[in-house]
C-alpha cells in the first residue's frame, strides 16, 4: 500500500490538462480557455499569442466530417494535394505545422506531410490554432504553428448516435458516450466512415480519391483520486482502407491493377497531476504511438509492389507549473523521446532506425502592469541524431482598454530531418531508374557505386552531401484585436524567416544516365502578410463573419539573383530577355489572396449557414525553365467554394441537418484533385440522454 | 509499328525542308545576320517499345543524328557525318559538335549564361570544349547541366532562358546559337497536353544564330 502511494507521488507530478479544464467551458466567448498556447490553461483573452479557437458548433454546423474539411474553412490556411491531404498555414508547407490530438502528437507523415484525413471531427471539443513558430514548448515541427485538436470530455452523462449519408456513398456513423460517477469517468467514441470516392478526371476509370473506409475509436478513463490528484487514460484507434482499380492502356493493351493501401494509428495516453498546493501543480505524461503504412500494388504483368511503413513514437514528460504569486507564474518540464521507423524504402526493411531526443524547458509568464503582460520561454532539444536545437520565445500583451488589445511576438521554431531524409533508400525502376537516398546513405551508397565504377558523374551537390541540420525559422507576429458585444476584430501581421531548408538535389549520375538525389540543407526561405477576421453579430438571429489573408513569399537569393540580372525568361518571340523582380512569384502553391465570407442565422433550435471560400490564383509548374516561380509560369486558376448548411435539433434529443458543399461545382482536375463537385449530404442525430438542444 | 513505316518516317524526316527566315540583326552596325531555324527534327519518336514501364512502354526514334551547317545554314547528309562540313549535330537533347570523338573537325562550344544581344565579342579567355561522347560533350547533356531543363512530373522539356551556346565551328570560325525551343511549330505543349501530343511534337528545334564569317569573335 505504501509502495502505491509513494509510486504516485512520485510519477504524479503532473499537470493535468483534460481533466481539471473542464471547469471552463464554453459559456461565452469571454470565457473561452485555450490550452496550447502556453501549455497551461488560459483564458482566450489573456493569450499574447495570435490563437484561434473553432468551436464543436461550428463544426457540426459546417457538416464536417474529416479535420481537412473544416480547417479548409479557416482564414489563412489551405489544403495541400499529394502525399494525402496537408494545411498549409502562414504560408509555409505542411511539413511544418504539428497536428495535436489532446496535446500529443501524431505521427505517420507521407513525404512530409501529414494525411487530415486521418483525423474525425466528431469527437471534437474545439480545435485550437497556433500560429507562428511554437517549438519553445512544442519542440520539433512547430515552425509555422501548432493544431491541437481537444476530444469531447463531458462532464454528464451521455449516449449519442450520429448517421450522414451524401453523394458518392458516403456514409458516415458515430456513437459517443460518456459516463461520470464522482470517481469514475468515461468517454467512448466510435466513427465509420465510408466513401465510393470520386472521378473527376474524364475518360478515366481511375478515380481521384479511391474508395475508403476508415474505423475510428477513442477512449478516455479518468480516475480522480482526491481534489489534487487525477489520473487519466486514453486510448485511440484509427485504420483505414484505400481500394484502387487502375487500368492503364499501353499501346492498345490495357493492364489492370489492384492496389490497397492501409493506414494504422494507435495512440496511448498516460496522465497523472497533482496538486502540491495552492501554487504548485505537476503532471506526468506518459505516450506512445505508432503508424504503420503499407501498399500493394497487383498488376497482370510484374512482380506486385509492396511498400510497407511503419513509425513508432514513445515519450515521457513531466511539467511543473508555479503560481509564484499574482504577477508570476512558472512552467517547467523536460522529457525523453525514443523514436524508431522501418521501411521497404530503407536500405533493408528489418533494420530499425532510432532516433532519441532529451529536451527541456521553461516559460515565465509575468503581469509586468495591468495592462501588459509579458511572457518569455525557451526549449532546448538535444538530438542523437543531429545538432542540437534551442528555441526561445517572447510575448508580449497590452490591453489599452477592456476593448482594445495589442500583441507582439517573436519566436523561433525547427524541424527536425525525419528519418526519410536521412536513410531513405529507393529506387524508382517505372521512370527513367531515378534514385531517391537519404543523406546518411547517399554518401555511403555513392562512395560504393563509385568504386565499382558505376558513377558516370558527381554533382557540385555531391560534395555538399554532410549531416544535415534542423531547418529553422524565425517568426515575428504583430496584432491587434478589438471586441465589444458586436464586433469581434483581430488582425495580425506576420513575417517568418526559414533558414536551412532541406530540399532534394541532383548528386550524381550512374553509368547509363540514371540520376541520383539526396537531400541537402540548401534553402532560405520567407513568408509574410497579414491575417484578418472580423466578425459581426447583427442581432440575436443574424451574424455573419470575414476573412481575409495576403500573402507573400519568395527566396531572397532568387530575388538577389533577379536584381543582379542573373535570372532569364523569354519574350513574345520565345528569346530569352532579363526577368523583372515585379514578376517574380516566390514560392510554387501560395495563393496571394484569400479569404472567406459566413453569413449565419440562429432561430431557435434552427439555423441556417452559408461559407464562401476564395482562393486567388496559385503558381503550380515551371514551365518557362528558368527554375524560378513567376508570371510567365503555369498557374491553377483562383476560384470560390461555396457550402451551405442548415438544421434543426428537435427537443426530443434528435436533429437533423443538410447540406450541399462546393454548391458552385468548382473542379480543377490538375491542381484540385480531391476536390469534388457539388455535394449533398443529410445527417441525422440522436441523444438518447440531455436530450434538450444547447 | 511495321519496318516499312519505319522507314517512311525515316525517310520523311531526312528528306523534309527545314524552314530556314532570315532577318537583319537591327540595333547593331555589324553585317552578321541572325538566322532562325525551325522545327529542325532531331530523332523524332517513331515508336513506343511494346509493354509497360520498367520493361517497356519506352518512346524511340531512329537513333540518328541530324548534322547541320550553320556556315551554309543547311542540313548535311548524314554520308557526310566524317567531314568538316558540319559544325553540329542534334538527336534528341543532345547536341553534339564537329569535334574530339564526335567528328574530324574542329569545332569546339560551351555555354555561355547571359543573353543573345549581349554577347557581342566571345571574351578574349574563354575556353572551348570538345565532345568526349558519350561521357561528355562540349555542350553537356541532362537536365540544368547544359541548354535545357526537363520537367519529369509533366515530361517537357523547356530550353533554359538566357544560355547561349557559343559555337566554335568546324572550320575554325565562330557563331553563337540560342535554342528557343523543342517541339514542333516552336511551342511548347500545354502540361496538361496527352502524352501523345508530347510525343509526337517533341525533338524539333527552333534555334536562332549568329555566325561570323571572318573569323573574328565579334558579332
Amino acid at each position: 500500500m505504501k509502495k502505491r502511494i509513494l509510486f504516485l507521488v512520485v510519477s504524479t507530478c503532473f499537470i493535468s490538462t483534460a481533466f481539471t479544464q473542464q471547469q471552463d467551458t464554453l459559456s461565452g466567448n469571454g470565457s473561452v480557455t485555450v490550452f496550447t498556447a502556453t501549455k497551461t490553461e488560459r483564458l482566450l483573452s489573456n493569450i499574447a499569442v495570435p490563437v484561434q479557437i473553432i468551436s464543436q458548433k461550428t463544426i457540426q454546423q459546417a457538416g464536417s466530417l474529416r479535420l481537412s474539411d473544416i480547417l479548409s474553412e479557416q482564414t489563412g490556411l489551405f489544403m495541400t494535394n499529394g502525399f494525402g491531404t496537408g494545411v498549409s498555414m502562414q504560408g509555409l508547407n505542411p511539413d511544418y505545422t504539428l497536428i495535436l490530438i489532446d496535446g500529443e502528437p501524431l505521427i505517420g507523415r507521407t513525404s512530409g506531410v501529414l494525411d487530415l484525413k486521418r483525423i474525425t471531427v466528431g469527437n471534437i471539443k474545439q480545435i485550437e490554432i497556433v500560429r507562428g513558430p511554437s517549438s519553445s514548448l512544442y519542440g520539433s515541427e512547430a515552425m509555422a504553428g501548432v493544431i491541437n485538436i481537444i476530444t469531447d470530455k463531458s462532464r454528464k452523462n451521455t449516449l449519442g448516435i450520429s448517421t450522414r449519408y451524401g453523394t458518392y456513398n458516403t456514409a458516415d456513423l458515430g456513437l459517443k458516450g460518456s459516463v461520470r460517477t464522482n470517481k469514475i469517468n468515461y468517454q467512448g467514441f466510435g466513427d465509420f466512415y465510408i466513401t465510393d470516392g470520386f472521378s473527376i478526371r474524364p475518360n478515366s476509370r481511375e478515380r481521384s480519391v479511391a474508395p475508403i473506409e476508415r474505423f475510428t475509436q477513442q477512449h478516455n478513463l479518468g480516475y480522480r483520486f482526491n481534489d489534487r490528484t487525477n489520473l487519466s487514460l486514453n486510448f485511440r484507434h484509427n485504420s483505414e482502407t484505400i481500394k484502387n482499380n487502375i487500368t492503364v492502356i499501353n499501346n492498345g493493351n490495357s493492364i489492370n491493377s489492384i492496389g490497397v493501401e492501409k493506414n494504422k494509428d494507435l495512440n496511448a495516453t498516460l496522465q497523472l497531476s497533482h496538486k502540491l498546493n495552492e501554487h504548485v501543480k505537476n503532471t506526468t505524461r506518459l505516450y506512445g504511438t505508432e503508424f504503420q503504412s503499407s501498399q500493394e500494388l497487383i498488376s497482370d504483368n510484374g512482380v506486385p509492389y509492396i511498400d510497407a511503413f511503419k513509425q513508432q513514437f514513445a515519450r515521457i514528460e513531466n511539467q511543473t507549473d508555479i503560481n509564484v504569486n499574482k504577477q508570476l507564474e512558472l512552467n517547467f518540464g523536460g522529457g525523453y523521446i525514443h523514436e524508431t521507423a522501418n521501411s521497404t524504402r530503407y536500405d533493408n526493411s528489418t533494420s530499425i532506425k532510432t532516433n532519441r531526443i532529451g529536451y527541456g524547458y521553461i516559460q515565465s509568464e509575468w503581469k509586468a502592469l495591468n495592462q501588459l503582460t509579458v511572457i518569455g520561454g525557451a526549449r532546448y532539444d538535444h538530438n542523437e541524431l543531429f545538432a542540437a536545437a534551442f528555441s526561445p520565445k517572447l510575448a508580449l500583451q497590452y490591453k489599452l482598454n477592456k476593448n482594445f488589445s495589442l500583441k507582439a511576438s517573436i519566436g523561433r521554431g525547427f524541424k527536425a530531418p525525419d528519418f526519410r531524409q536521412l536513410y531513405l533508400n529507393f529506387t524508382n525502376t517505372a521512370a527513367g531508374s531515378y534514385s531517391v537516398f537519404g543523406s546518411v546513405e547517399a554518401q555511403k551508397i555513392i562512395n560504393e557505386l563509385n568504386r565499382i565504377g558505376q558513377i558516370s558523374s558527381l554533382e557540385p551537390a555531391f560534395y555538399q552531401l554532410s549531416n544535415l541540420q534542423p531547418e529553422f525559422s524565425t517568426g515575428f507576429n504583430i496584432g491587434a484585436s478589438f471586441q465589444n458585444a458586436e464586433w469581434h476584430i483581430t488582425t495580425n501581421i506576420f513575417r517568418n524567416n526559414i533558414e536551412n531548408l532541406i530540399d532534394s538535389r541532383l548528386v550524381a549520375y550512374k553509368t547509363g544516365g540514371a540520376q541520383i538525389f539526396s537531400y541537402l540543407n540548401v534553402k532560405n526561405a520567407f513568408t509574410q502578410g497579414i491575417e484578418t477576421d472580423i466578425k459581426y453579430r447583427y442581432n440575436q438571429h443574424w451574424s455573419f463573419s470575414a476573412g481575409y489573408q495576403f500573402l507573400l513569399t519568395g527566396d531572397q537569393a532568387e530575388i538577389n539573383a533577379i536584381n543582379n540580372g542573373k535570372v532569364f525568361t523569354r519574350d513574345q518571340n520565345g528569346f530569352s530577355r532579363k526577368m523583372d523582380r515585379s514578376e517574380y512569384v516566390g514560392l510554387p502553391n501560395r495563393s496571394k489572396h484569400m479569404a472567406n465570407l459566413k453569413l449565419q442565422y440562429d432561430h431557435q433550435n434552427f439555423f441556417a449557414n452559408t461559407r464562401a471560400l476564395y482562393r486567388s490564383r496559385w503558381a503550380t509548374t515551371d514551365t518557362d525553365g528558368n527554375g524560378i516561380f513567376n508570371t510567365n509560369d503555369a498557374f491553377a486558376k483562383g476560384y470560390i467554394q461555396l457550402n451551405m448548411a442548415a438544421g434543426q435539433n428537435f427537443t426530443n434529443g434528435l436533429s437533423i441537418q443538410a447540406g450541399i458543399d462546393n454548391l458552385l461545382n468548382y473542379t480543377d482536375v490538375l491542381n484540385l484533385p480531391n476536390l469534388p463537385g457539388r455535394t449533398f449530404y443529410l445527417s441525422v442525430s440522436y441523444n438518447f440522454l440531455n436530450k434538450n438542444p444547447k | 509499328m511495321s519496318k516499312m513505316k519505319k522507314m517512311i518516317l525515316v525517310l520523311g524526316i531526312v528528306v523534309s525542308l527545314v524552314a530556314c527566315t532570315k532577318e537583319d540583326n537591327s540595333g547593331t552596325n555589324t553585317v552578321v545576320e541572325t538566322i532562325t531555324v525551325k522545327d529542325l527534327p532531331a530523332d523524332t519518336i517513331i515508336g513506343i517499345t511494346p509493354g509497360a514501364p520498367p520493361t517497356g512502354g519506352f518512346p524511340y526514334g531512329s537513333g540518328r543524328y541530324t548534322f547541320y551547317s550553320l556556315e551554309t545554314n543547311k542540313i548535311v547528309p548524314a554520308s557526310d557525318s566524317a567531314s568538316n562540313k558540319w559544325d553540329l549535330a542534334f538527336k534528341g537533347t543532345t547536341i553534339a559538335t564537329n569535334s574530339g570523338n564526335s567528328g574530324p573537325g574542329g569545332a569546339g562550344a560551351f555555354v555561355f549564361v547571359g543573353l543573345f544581344n549581349d554577347l557581342k565579342t566571345i571574351p578574349a579567355d574563354s575556353s572551348f570544349r570538345v565532345d568526349n561522347a558519350p561521357s561528355a560533350f562540349a555542350i553537356a547533356t541532362g537536365s540544368n547541366r547544359g541548354w535545357y531543363v526537363y520537367d519529369g512530373i509533366n515530361q517537357l522539356v523547356t530550353p533554359i532562358p538566357g544560355r547561349v551556346l557559343v559555337v566554335r565551328t568546324a572550320s575554325g570560325k565562330y557563331a553563337k546559337v540560342e535554342i528557343l525551343n523543342y517541339y514542333k511549330g516552336g511551342s511548347t505543349p500545354a502540361t496538361t497536353a496527352s502524352d501523345a501530343i508530347k510525343l509526337t511534337t517533341q525533338r524539333y528545334y527552333t534555334f536562332r544564330y549568329s555566325f561570323q564569317p571572318n573569323g573574328t569573335k565579334t558579332f
